[in-house]
């Protein structure tokens, strides 16, 4: 085994890059938590203090009690985007099997259908879904903004799914039919239990999809009380007039709240998703 | 990958196999469909096709009486639209320099990260973060860190002695668009370093040895083994990155709203402030018509890739 010797020099240049990478990653992400823990009024201050003095959730009470509450925003962010996750979840499931073991005709275009369509500029399909909407009375409702997500989510959830089940071997399958198992018997007793994290990660982007849109809610709900919380923020806090950064970065860490628990607990299946997801094909 | 020639090997057999009984498998997959396509046609096709078709039209939502065919009226006008044409010219400026800074930047990260010892392989989760963090937050926060007067980066970068004065970010057109590229290099650097490290461990040990053995110094070593051998995985991983940042919203959204004046103003900006913020739904689906062939030929050309390199 011949190997390349490092020099000391070489090793303290990868350190710094690996240290300025982290400062600049982590940095901004400090000091939302940084200001959100500050006064309104030390936001202002000529020289910023770096840290927190002390715990100030003042900003945090303010967002339950005050003027603009998001308890609501929440609520209904939770309601579509878990409801979005079942939709994707199922329907993915289902289409991504046929299209991945069974040989029909239009096969080749469906698929072909469904990986561009993950790649619209979204905004277009908006404008007749929001007359569709108006006709069908799905404006503001839960339903209709769910609809809306899963143009998205269903789309690159059924390429996900198709992915796992591609790299099942056929064999296991082919043996259950020996045996006299149906197509429905194998996919609940077989290949569902095997392509499991494949389902967990299409839930995962299902969710975060839903949870970060802005677009969608912003146009196909206009009453408050069905906002969800990005439209619901830039209700709060976006404007020019309005420079309650305390509470601007108040909300947006209890926006941050889910994914990044997603983040922590489900990190395999996020890594998974991003690298096998969208480029296996 | 490599067990997907295995795969295909595994799909042929599958098509011998399922010869005897493809009408059962057409009913099957008609079931298993049907839910699917039923959503999708209603989401995404009827969409579109009505988009397509109001595009021909005149239809602007604060007039309702007024909905007749003009063929290519919308398209001749949109040839003549100066607001058009910046926000081809930005498009392109902000998805090419933002997915560019990015690869290069997640490339130096992922090369260093490679040299890590084993023990530190947990930092590897901690610059995943900004890759999560929601487009309106990442808006939110770069435009507070952007502002004028309380901006930490304004006081910085003076403190540094980058700067003499405050810097205007995002009230003048040209810092403003780098503000929101800074932005979205922040979101995006996860994602490419994360494919870049999957690239890296593909190099084959033995070559990067021989050019050690003959003589071959890092550079040459990086430019000669590494980078061949990573090519792909940079092109597909950019091109679906161009792609994608041809749709995004939140950030610049909450960053300028496309201002000052139109100097950010991007695609899917335009034709959601055309569509609803002025209700001109007709010319706004022509626009929109415009970039979906431009994205359907990205499309093409992406997938074209990903089946040819794997």
């Amino acid at each position: 085994m011949i190997k390349r010797k490092h020099s000391s020099l070489w090793y303290s240049a990868m350190a710094i890059i690996v240290i300025l990478t982290l400062l600049w990653t982590l940095f901004p992400i400090y000091w939302m938590l940084v200001t959100s823990l500050k006064r309104d009024m030390d936001v202002f201050d000529a020289i910023p203090t770096l840290w927190p003095e002390g715990l100030n959730i003042q900003s945090y009470i303010e967002l339950i009690n005050g003027e603009n509450p998001i308890y609501g925003y929440f609520i209904n962010s939770v309601i579509t985007s878990l409801g979005t996750v079942v939709i994707a979840i199922i329907v993915a499931t289902l289409a991504g099997y046929a299209l991945s073991r069974l040989r029909f005709r239009f096969r080749k275009s469906i698929l072909m259908s469904v990986l561009v369509t993950q790649m619209f500029p979204l905004v277009v399909l908006l404008i007749p879904i929001y007359l569709l909407f108006v006709q069908t009375n799905l404006l503001n409702t839960y339903l209709g903004l769910i609809l809306g997500f899963t143009s998205f989510t269903i789309p690159f959830g059924i390429w996900m799914i198709k992915g796992f089940v591609d790299s099942i071997p056929i064999e296991i399958e082919e043996a259950a039919m020996i045996d006299g198992c149906s197509r429905f018997q194998i996919m609940k007793k077989i290949v569902i239990p095997l392509i499991v994290p494949g389902i967990v990660t299409t839930g995962i982007f299902a969710f975060m999809d839903a949870w970060n849109n802005l677009l969608f809610p912003l146009t196909l709900i206009n009453d408050v009380g069905m906002k969800t919380l990005p439209p619901g923020m830039i209700l709060s806090f976006a404007g020019q007039f309005k420079h309650d950064w305390s509470g601007m970065m108040a909300a947006s860490t209890i926006v941050c709240i889910p994914v990044v628990m997603v983040f922590i607990f489900l990190q395999r299946y996020l890594v998974e998703g991003l690298t096998g997801g969208s480029v296996k094909g | 990958m490599p067990n997907n020639k295995f795969r295909k090997k595994k799909n042929n057999v599958q098509l011998k196999n399922r010869g005897g009984n493809l009408h059962d498998s057409s009913k099957t997959a008609v079931i298993l469909l049907a839910p699917g396509l039923i959503i999708m046609s209603f989401v995404i096709l009827y969409p579109l096709l009505r988009a397509f078709i109001l595009s021909f039209y005149n239809r602007e939502l604060t007039k309702p009486n007024q909905n007749s065919f003009v063929l290519f009226e919308n398209f001749q006008r949109l040839l003549h639209d100066d607001t058009f044409w910046t926000t081809v010219k930005n498009t392109f400026t902000f998805t090419l320099t933002t997915v560019f800074i990015s690869v290069i930047i997640a490339l130096v990260i992922a090369i260093a990260l490679d040299q890590l010892p084993k023990k530190f392989s947990g930092l590897r989760g901690l610059i995943l973060i900004p890759w999560v963090i929601p487009g309106i937050v990442v808006g939110f926060l770069f435009l507070y860190m952007f502002d004028y007067d309380v901006g930490i980066i304004n006081f910085f970068l003076q403190r540094l002695g980058v700067i003499e004065e405050y810097v205007p970010w995002l009230m003048d057109g040209n810092l403003a668009m780098i503000a929101i590229i800074v932005a979205h290099v922040w979101n995006q650097i996860p994602f490419h370093t994360l494919m870049i490290a999957a690239g890296l461990k593909t190099v084959p040990r033995d070559l990067q040895e021989a050019a050690f053995a003959e003589g071959a110094n890092r550079w040459q070593e990086f430019w000669h083994v590494t980078l061949p051998n990573i090519k792909g995985i940079l092109v597909i991983s950019s091109l679906l990155m161009l792609i994608r940042n041809f749709n995004n919203f939140p950030i610049i959204f909450t960053m300028t709203g496309g201002g000052p004046g139109e100097s950010t103003l991007t695609s899917v900006l335009h034709i959601y402030k055309l569509a609803f913020e002025k209700f001109q739904l007709s010319y706004a689906s022509a626009v929109g018509m415009i970039w979906v062939v431009v994205l359907l030929v990205m499309s093409i050309v992406y997938i074209r890739l990903l089946q040819k390199e794997y």
